[in-house]
């Protein structure tokens, strides 16, 4: 799965957390979770629960706290769906 | 270290069965504090209470260490909750005035002491049916530290932001008998309070979740 691919799924997973729907329309690699789409912090673990049901993965402690931003999101979400295959 | 850190979470929010699950818990509490949870000063507490009491301790920590090291990423698991001692009689909450605020007093807190590698932190958290806040602080006794809850009407992201802000402004100005005062945020992303364009050496922190805001600051 490229990180376009990886990107237009995000949207779905972070969809029920943010009110920012322009702005999540048009999330890139820079766009920070907190900052940009004004998610609060109490739905990041929600986040990671619900990538790991939408890819099927398991991200670990390790992983799960560089999720802040969409970039750091792919990164994690395309390194464990490599390990996987 | 001289700062400030809190947060709130508003129970309404939560999903409680997914809070029970232990795919979610485990991603942010460590076994040896699931462990804590079978004290037996824990039995009338649910579960789900405990594991959003301990979210938000971490998280207040997580804002108070961040003013120091702005490159601190959140790793919830590596705050560690070393002990948890529940409030000695029943406590009345509740914002029945909509606005609860502390300068110094010892009320019915949940109080305890929290590590992060060698920095050793207490906390205080008010837990009501509604919501959990907390606060944090090097100093046992909370010398300096100011403490505010208030409900809001109106829960979307922009109010809540806009009522935090003139929240612990009006807190401010009260306390430093100034009026020009504003906050902003620094590159680093944690608040700022500016009289003019003048930094003033005040620690601020301030939380927000659906319809409740909370501030703290450190007036030494």
């Amino acid at each position: 799965m490229d990180r376009t691919t990886i990107l237009s799924e995000l949207k779905k997973v972070l969809a029920p957390y943010t009110e920012n729907k322009a702005m999540l329309d048009g999330i890139n690699e820079d766009t920070d979770l907190i900052k940009d789409l004004k998610i609060n912090s109490a739905n990041l673990v929600d986040i990671i629960i619900d990538a790991e049901s939408q890819y099927n993965i398991e991200i670990d402690f390790d992983a799960a706290e560089k999720m802040y931003n969409v970039g750091n999101c792919i990164d994690v979400i395309s390194e464990k769906l490599n390990r996987t295959v | 270290m001289k700062s400030a850190g809190n947060d709130i979470v508003a129970l309404k929010t939560i999903d409680i069965q997914r809070t029970n699950s232990p795919v979610f818990y485990s991603k942010f509490i460590t076994v040896t504090e699931q462990e804590l949870y079978q004290q037996p000063q824990f039995a009338a507490v649910t579960f789900e209470c405990y594991i959003w009491l301990l979210w938000s301790v971490k998280e207040s920590v997580y804002k108070y260490l961040k003013r120091a090291d702005a490159g601190l990423v959140f790793s919830p698991t590596k705050i560690k909750i070393k002990n948890i001692n529940t409030p000695l009689t029943q406590p009345v909450f509740g914002l029945n005035g909509k606005v609860w605020e502390s300068d110094h007093a010892i009320e019915d807190f949940y109080t305890g002491e929290v590590l992060y590698g060698s920095q050793n932190l207490y906390f205080r958290s008010k837990v009501d049916t509604e919501f959990i806040a907390s606060v944090v602080s090097s100093s046992l006794n909370f010398n300096g530290v100011y403490w505010g809850i208030q409900y809001i009407d109106t829960p979307d992201y922009i109010n809540q932001s806009t009522q935090v802000r003139l929240f612990l402004l009006k807190k401010l100005k009260s306390v430093l008998a100034v009026d020009e005062l504003k906050i902003e945020k620094s590159l680093s992303g944690y608040p700022v309070v500016l009289q003019g364009d003048m930094l003033l050496d005040i620690p601020v922190s301030f939380a927000h979740h659906h319809q409740f805001i909370s501030y703290s600051f450190l007036l030494e």
